[in-house]
């Protein structure tokens, strides 16, 4: 087929200034600061309608406020910079699950997102709708090329940055963040998991859907190919956990997300989530003589912070009062340690997601809400 | 353009008044009571006695109360500004020298300014942007505090009298006072 010059280039003038009109449209959001860097996806009324047409809520409804920043998120907003952050309608029942909990979270609404700790919003998505609205579990979970867990992760964020006013230098003076900021949204690989998922850990039944929030810091890889003993992996697991770069209170937290290569090794010689749970409770200890290299033995009168004991300001930890002083564990509980399964079933590569953690230490360092789509 | 009309505003920030009325300035401290409100970070009570001892000494300053703030990163409960308001002429509060205290501390000083009360919130110089941030989400941008040099939290006695010493013009400014 052969095509004149002229004919090319008819058509495609007029295109050509659509595609402008678009970029220009783009950059409107640019020039309002109503975006986390990348490029975001128009709205207008009409096309908001399709995402509140998901659920069965008034658009009006408050979903997270934060008292002192005067600001509140409604049904309405949260769909807005959903539909901004380029979920498509059937994912806002997820968002808005995951902004109530969120807002069950203590450390959001007390503006944990203004701190210099620079920690970001971490979901992890159980129960059918993971398979409804394809959202990615098995490889790369972490990674990108998924609209699903990208857009529903962003569009969290997006909501952050433009309702509570939470821009990076202003209102977050997070000291250097984490990539988790632009988005983080997980779903468990319930399908190659030898054990109940996350969400039946929360009483909920396997057939509901529910989002899981955690406010995280650092995503650490756990390379362990080599063993398929659990106490040599759980040891690899402990390492990471006890670091103490993790401390700024006395205690620290983590979602380990297990691939199911590593869920196999511990089912498959009879442990539970729970035996790993308690097996990493027991062993996340240091001796104190490691604490004191680093500076770190004591607490703060004031702050509760950790800091040395040579500090004017330093009071005895609680592992001092203990029988055992020189052994100071870095876990308030066994249920500090939250067990799932995701990635791919091709190696033995891990992850530790460090869960934020202030004095006193929560039993239960996370919030859910079940997802509702409208019937 | 008129596409961009068609584009929603996602900050729902457009309902929100602003007031950024500040309360009246005494010409004089002489006598006035002085409420030091201490958000709890390291050397914050320091710096605040020594202003109030600058401010006692030089300016005839009256009695100055200590207030503890319970948590720094979120602003001041309400029964404990209603007793500063209560008790206080005038009210210095310090220092917002983290990302969430300096936005609380600055947040405190336009609701203590909104009760009658003329107040300075000290941030540190690193935390303006933060400071200036939470001015403009309560509805008062612009709102004038002090940025004390970075860092507070590891100076020597000595060090936080000299930070005192040269926040003075800066506290009497802001405070309305004549020198």
């Amino acid at each position: 087929m052969t095509t004149t010059l002229e004919e090319a280039k008819m058509p495609g003038v007029e295109t050509e200034a659509e595609v402008d009109q678009l970029r220009e449209v783009l950059e409107h959001y640019w020039e309002h600061e109503w975006t986390d860097g990348l490029p975001v996806v128009p709205v207008t009324e009409g096309y908001l309608a399709t995402f509140l047409a998901t659920v069965d809520r008034d658009p009006e409804e408050v979903l997270f406020t934060i008292t002192h920043l005067n600001r509140h998120l409604t049904v309405r907003l949260a769909a807005i910079n959903a539909a901004m952050a380029g979920c498509r309608p059937e994912y806002f029942p997820v968002v808005v699950a995951a902004w109530e909990a969120i807002a069950k979270e203590p450390h959001p609404a007390r503006g944990i997102w203004q701190s210099t700790t620079g920690t970001a919003p971490f979901l992890v998505v159980n129960g059918p709708i993971r398979n409804e609205i394809e959202l990615n579990s098995q490889g790369n979970i972490f990674g990108s090329g998924f609209r699903a867990n990208a857009t529903i992760g962003r569009a969290i964020r997006l909501g952050l940055i433009n309702v509570f006013g939470l821009h990076p230098h202003k209102l977050d003076q997070a000291t250097q963040g984490t990539p988790a900021k632009y988005s983080a949204c997980i779903a468990e690989n319930e399908e190659q998991s030898p054990w109940a998922p996350l969400h039946t850990d929360h009483g909920f039944n396997a057939s509901d859907s529910v989002v899981t929030a955690y406010v995280i810091r650092s995503v650490m890889h756990i390379e362990a190919r080599h063993t398929m003993d659990p106490e040599q992996l759980a040891m690899d697991f402990v390492d990471s956990i006890r670091r103490t770069g993790s401390l700024i209170h006395e205690y620290t937290s983590a979602l380990l997300v297990l691939v199911p290569e590593h869920a196999e090794v511990f089912a498959s010689a009879g442990w539970s989530k729970d035996d790993l749970r308690n097996f990493i409770f027991e062993h996340a200890t240091r001796p104190r003589s490691e604490l004191v290299a680093v500076g770190k033995d004591a607490l703060s009168h004031k702050t509760r912070w950790r800091l040395a004991s040579s500090h004017p300001d330093s009071m005895p930890d609680t592992a001092a009062a203990s029988e055992d002083p020189d052994t100071v564990r870095v876990l308030s509980h066994p249920t500090s340690i939250q067990i799932m399964v995701a990635g791919a079933n091709n190696a033995g590569v891990s992850a530790v997601v460090e869960v934020f953690t202030l004095n006193p230490p929560r039993e239960h360092p996370f919030s859910y809400s079940k997802i509702e789509a409208r019937k | 353009m008129a596409l961009h009309e068609l584009l929603l505003d996602p900050t729902g920030m457009e309902e929100h008044a602003t007031d950024s009325t500040l309360s009246p300035r005494p010409v004089s401290l002489k006598g006035l009571t002085i409420g030091l409100l201490d958000n709890t970070k390291p050397n914050a009570t320091m710096l605040l006695e020594e202003i109030a001892k600058e401010l006692q000494e030089h300016y005839g300053a009256g009695e100055a109360h200590m207030y503890t703030k319970d948590y720094f990163g979120t602003p001041v409960k309400e029964s404990l500004l209603d007793q500063i308001v209560d008790e206080c002429d005038v009210v210095i509060t310090a220092v917002g020298d983290c990302g969430s205290c300096s936005a609380a501390t600055v947040a405190d000083g336009i609701m203590l300014e909104r009760a009658g009360v003329p107040t300075v919130s000290i941030t540190s110089d690193s935390f303006l942007m933060s400071g200036q941030a939470m001015a403009t989400v309560q509805g008062f941008p612009g709102f004038d505090f002090y940025a004390v040099q970075h860092p507070m939290a590891s100076l020597s006695a000595e060090e936080v009298r000299e930070r005192a010493l040269t926040a003075m013009p800066e506290v009497l400014r802001i405070l309305g006072v004549e020198g």
